[in-house]
């Protein structure tokens, strides 16, 4: 065995059984420091015939190459032992650091999720001012003065005399004044309601209305719209019936209830909706309002609905009181986080 | 309204179980909101006679009866009612009975007092509101029958009758409505309704038009008659009256008032009883004069408007026509003489004064949503023979003024459109058993073809005015759960309230992100509230004190959401709202975001040792500036007065201002009960969506590296950092990119005045080249200018 290759075994033993980082640096200095016996062999090397230095110097920088890569393994044990004795005594239970997470209101929660499934229908949003004349919230929907669906009781007044709307139904109206048909809208809103408030009334609510114009609409697009929507909302397997009902603006109505085992009501139908057939009446004020015959009743037809989204929201996440929806206590909107 | 189960099998055959009923009226558009099973349950209570009655020994307030129950043995009851007399026949419960109310009723003795059974009151045995004495049963009741026998067992259902339906609002109109129903159900053959009952009317021959009634109000009142009835005993009901009229819960009041009512309740037709001994001269079916008052049989006196009808003699008003009579011309124990009016009021009218008065009565209601002309005479001669029957009376001449409204229009129907309507083939022939079934005839018309029919509608139906309303007939009865559902749907180009609508989603999303609860709060505030919300539109009728006024900003509701989370010990509050908020004087609504911290950064301690410290006028602003997102140096923050605010920013860009941002005053903090300062901020959200980016773009990466200097400084205390980065972005250097203020302490300057004040700033400045690798010669030279700049242009002192 040549000695350079003895020096190499003996630094390699040495390395192994260094028992620290300084012993080890201890060795490091033996074999490569200035003084070291690797860096003499350098010396040595001068010393040597011409012909055996090419075959030396190759193994000189094969031992020395050997060497400093075991003392970097090593090292890196060392280094690696260090760490895990470090993160042995963490605790992981511990909290993790806190980050202050927000909340989407549930009503908007409620309002992002039907908007969505109606915007998949291929329905556009449109609105309307909280703020309507008396025409567009009950003359134009084919309540007339003296109608007794025509319920000023219920309606709150401004001096004006202007009102504050009572459904969002007067975004029909809205909709089909500024564009031609065919016209397939939702109108997410406010509306008021001047009644007593109590666990499922509020001076001030919030409905989608649906409305949509165009050739030969009839039921039974109604009823395919409003079906999927619901089924999409419930579930596949919620139970859906149209019941026949009265809107002053739609002929024929129906009122919709659902059922569904998921529901905290069970086996009982709720109340989730009213729509219709838009009334032709309703057609012919808004003729009149645009000054043709835009919507001649004789060539479109339509359907219109809408949901009522405090009630919804109640429905599906199970909140008893609407009232919780305007008091703004954190550990109720915290819920919906 | 409420119906009796037994009632309405007068009229038609009934399905047998109270589940079909409710099945078939609810498909039908009838909702049923409630069923209440009445009478009948009466095990072990007989009718007994009260044969003796004295005062209770050990007691003022009862009494010891002896009753006759049919045994033939007297029995022994104490009893604390005092509205019977010996003789009475009443009901009594046996030892071993159980009322409908849970009570048991046992042998006992009461005060020292044997009692054998209970007397019972109309209340205690569900047949009636009657609480306060027995209920004291008819002279020809049978002693010792069971009671189930005088009060069969009835369902009563409570329905809700939709406005446009009138003609139901009766226990003979909704049998008519089952029968075609049902009718239907059964087979699809037209199947006429028959009534089992043909109505007792009095043989007394129609007055002609006579001078003793004037209508001059003919546009509100088209029809009136007035029966004359004499020889009247005005007094108690007998029991199948008073049963009739309390299950749907009519009270009793004497037996010619609960004669019109049980009419108005059978047919529809309201009728009212005059005293014509209260009457002076003949009847005028006028207008009411200025200043006209009527004291109503509700107790109240109305002060009339010369738009509402009534009825007078020639001195004055005796009765609100169609809505209420008069207190004084009322049908009274001393009345002898009843003059019977049933009348056709026009519905607008009757509405108008029900509403003005806010006075609605079962009369109102019925004439505002149409009465059947067809029925009004009926009616009267129905009501005149049960009076005749009753309580003695003769009728006498009937007076008649006016004219029947006509019939409804006839209306064609198209069996085309029926089908493109409903999306569904429906055969003429069933359509036209559908309408035959609810009384519609067909109109013998030859000139009529195939695909379409005309039809006459009967005098009850006012509701059915055109062609729609015949086809929403047919799909009622067809029913829709038959119409298959469509799929149809077409594309649709996104709407100007669709980008809205995706905005303010995009902003709210940013801020719960940023760790906030979005709140919602009502547009109407408190009368509280006006104070601070000048000139805020208020509503004419409000309800309530809590909602009077439209809001002008949203912060008063979110001030709110704070004081009751503070209330509540919430460490953190961090709300935001986007809504609508109304312009003051006119109302003009627009979109706005209004954001309150209060309290602490975290909700919660840190073992962590986090930073727990208050929310500032910083943080607020912070969240601002990151909504905002475009560059800084567009936008001032100029400190302006706010009233309730210990400081206060007006945001503006450019021309425009944005919105405002500050912190509570510490009174009108401590009013909200939070224990930390609360910053406040409103923003306009047209302006804020002006600020935003419109659409994301790339813009190159920077390649070369960047050189920081730092620049550490004092200024006079008044120097404000705005006045500091202004100077330095003066020069226009172009290799500074960026300037950062990292440090920032005010010296504590006991001894220094004001103007000596000084604080010290740090600024960390980065520059770069775009297209190499900067020199350090040529950044120290823009940073040298920059220095001196500063030195000279604000007196800055900068230090080493």
């Amino acid at each position: 065995m040549h000695p350079l290759e003895e020096l190499r075994e003996r630094a390699l033993a040495q390395i192994a059984s260094a028992a620290d980082e300084r012993a080890l640096e201890a060795v490091r200095v033996q074999f490569l420091g200035r003084q070291g016996s690797v860096s003499q062999w350098g010396e040595t090397m001068k010393t040597l015939p011409k012909e055996q230095k090419p075959i030396v110097g190759k193994l000189l920088n094969e031992v020395r190459q050997a060497i400093t890569a075991a003392i970097e393994q090593r090292v890196e044990y060392f280094r690696a032992e260090r760490e895990s004795a470090a993160v042995a005594s963490i605790d992981i239970s511990l909290p993790g650091t806190q980050h202050e997470r927000g909340s989407l209101h549930p009503l908007t929660q409620m309002l992002d999720r039907a908007i969505g499934i109606f915007r998949r229908m291929g329905f556009a949003l449109a609105e309307g001012p909280d703020v309507e004349t008396e025409w567009h919230c009950f003359d134009a929907l084919n309540t007339p003065p003296d109608h007794p669906a025509r319920n000023e009781q219920d309606t709150f007044f401004l001096p004006d005399g202007r009102v504050l709307r009572t459904h969002t139904s007067t975004v029909q109206i809205r909709s089909m004044e500024s564009q031609r048909p065919p016209i397939r809208v939702i109108a997410p809103g406010a509306a008021f309601r001047r009644d007593e408030v109590d666990a499922t009334h509020s001076a001030q609510f919030h409905q989608i209305e649906g409305l949509y114009v165009d050739e030969d609409v009839s039921v039974a697009d109604l009823k395919g719209a409003l079906e999927f929507f619901l089924h999409e909302l419930f579930g596949a397997d919620a139970a859906i019936r149209f019941r026949p009902h009265f809107f002053p603006f739609t002929e024929p109505s129906f009122e919709i209830d659902v059922k569904s085992k998921a529901l905290k009501a069970g086996e009982k139908w709720i109340e989730v909706a009213g729509c219709g057939m838009v009334h032709p009446a309703v057609f012919e004020a808004v003729d009149k309002s645009r000054g043709d015959d835009a919507y001649n009743p004789e060539k479109w037809s339509g359907y219109a609905f809408g949901l009522g989204m405090d009630r919804l929201a109640m429905i599906l996440f199970d909140v008893p009181d609407i009232r919780f929806f305007a008091q703004n206590d954190l550990r109720f909107l915290r819920q919906f986080a | 309204m409420k119906f009796s189960v037994n009632w309405l099998r007068e009229f038609v055959d009934l399905p047998l179980s109270t589940e079909v009923l409710t099945d078939l009226l609810t498909m039908s558009g009838i909702e049923m909101e409630q069923i209440e099973q009445r009478g009948g349950n009466f095990d072990n209570v007989i009718v007994a006679q009260i044969t003796a009655s004295k005062q209770h020994p050990n007691a003022d307030r009862l009494s010891v009866c002896e009753v006759n129950d049919g045994s033939g043995n007297a029995r022994q009851i104490v009893c604390g009612a005092k509205n019977y007399k010996t003789g009475d026949k009443v009901p009594l419960a046996l030892p071993g009975a159980e009322l409908p109310n849970g009570l048991k009723i046992r042998a006992s003795k009461l005060r020292g007092v044997e009692s054998n059974g209970m007397l019972c009151s109309a209340i205690e045995l569900g047949l009636g509101e009657e609480a306060s004495g027995l209920l004291i049963l008819s002279p020809e009741t049978k002693i010792g029958a069971p009671l189930r026998e005088v009060f069969p067992p009835d369902t009563i259902i409570d329905v809700e009758i939709t406005p446009n339906r009138g003609d139901l609002l009766s226990h003979l109109g909704l049998a008519r409505e089952i029968g075609a129903l049902s009718s239907r159900a059964k087979s699809r053959d037209p199947v006429e309704v028959s009534l089992k009952v043909t109505l007792r009317g009095s043989s007394t021959p129609l007055g002609s038009a006579q001078d003793d009634i004037t209508i001059s109000a003919l546009r509100e009142c088209p029809f009136y008659s007035i029966q004359r009835i004499e020889n009247v005993r005005v007094g108690r009901s007998p029991d199948w009256l008073r049963a009739k009229i309390e299950s749907v819960g009519i009270r009793s009041i004497n037996n010619v008032v609960d004669v019109s009512n049980f009419v108005m309740l059978e047919l529809g037709q309201p009728t009212h009883a005059f005293d014509a001994a209260k009457l002076r001269g003949t009847i005028n079916v006028r207008l009411a004069r200025e200043g006209e008052t009527l004291l109503a049989l509700d107790g109240r006196t109305y002060s009339l408007r010369p738009n509402q009808v009534v009825i007078a003699d020639t001195e004055r008003a005796i009765g609100l026509g169609g809505v209420m009579g008069g207190e004084e011309s009322g049908v009274s124990t001393t009345t002898t003489s009843v003059l019977l009016e049933s009348a056709y009021f026009s519905p607008g009218s009757i509405r108008r004064t029900a509403r003005e008065l806010n006075l609605p009565s079962d009369a109102s209601y019925r004439f505002e949503r149409g009465v059947d002309p067809q029925m009004i005479l009926r009616a009267s001669k129905r009501a005149t023979a049960i009076i005749c029957e009753i309580a003695g009376g003769t009728a006498k001449e009937m007076s008649i003024a006016g004219e029947l409204p006509g019939n409804p229009a006839d209306i064609s129907l198209r069996y085309e459109r029926v089908d493109r309507v409903l999306g569904s083939h429906i055969e003429p022939q069933a359509a036209d058993g559908i309408l035959t079934c609810f009384g519609l005839e067909k109109a013998n018309d030859s000139s009529t073809s195939v695909s379409t029919s005309t039809w006459k509608i009967p005098s009850y139906r006012r509701d059915l005015q055109r062609e729609i309303d015949l086809i929403e007939e047919i799909a009622r009865a067809h029913g829709i759960n038959k119409i298959p559902s469509a799929d149809r749907s077409r594309f649709t180009a996104s709407s100007e309230a669709d980008r809205q609508y995706d905005f303010e989603s995009q902003i709210r999303r940013e801020l719960v992100a940023l760790g906030f609860n979005e709140a919602r709060t009502s547009a109407l505030i408190a009368r509280g509230e006006l104070a601070r919300a000048s000139g805020a539109v208020e509503l004419r009728n409000p309800l309530t004190e809590d909602h009077v006024a439209l809001r002008t900003s949203l912060v008063p509701g979110l001030l709110a959401g704070v004081a009751r989370n503070a209330r509540a010990g919430a460490e953190r509050i961090a709300l935001f709202e986007i809504g609508n908020i109304f312009a003051a004087m006119t109302g003009e609504q627009k979109r706005s975001l209004a954001i309150v911290l209060s309290g602490n950064v975290q909700s919660k301690k840190s073992w962590r040792g986090a930073e727990y410290r208050h929310f500032d006028f910083f943080d607020l602003k912070g969240v601002l500036e990151s909504l905002f997102s475009a560059r800084a140096d567009e936008r001032e923050y100029r400190r302006t007065e706010r009233s309730g605010f210990a400081l206060a920013a007006a945001i503006s860009s450019g021309e425009k201002t944005i919105g405002f941002v500050g912190q509570l005053a510490s009174a009108e903090a401590n009013a909200l009960d939070a224990s930390a300062p609360v910053l406040v901020a409103e923003v306009d959200l047209a302006e804020l969506a002006r600020t935003r980016k419109t659409a994301a773009a790339f813009s190159e990466m920077e390649r070369h590296p960047s050189i920081r200097r730092d620049i550490a400084m004092f200024v006079p205390r008044h120097v404000t950092h705005a006045d500091i980065s202004r100077v330095i972005s003066s020069g226009d250097e172009p290799l500074l990119e960026r300037v950062e203020l990292f440090d920032l302490f005010s010296e504590k300057d006991v001894a220094a005045n004001e103007r000596q004040a000084r604080k010290s700033l740090a600024y960390s400045l980065t520059y770069r080249g775009k297209n190499r690798t900067l020199t350090n010669e040529e950044v120290s030279a823009a940073h040298a200018r920059i220095r001196e700049r500063l030195r000279r242009e604000i007196g800055a002192q900068l230090r080493e």
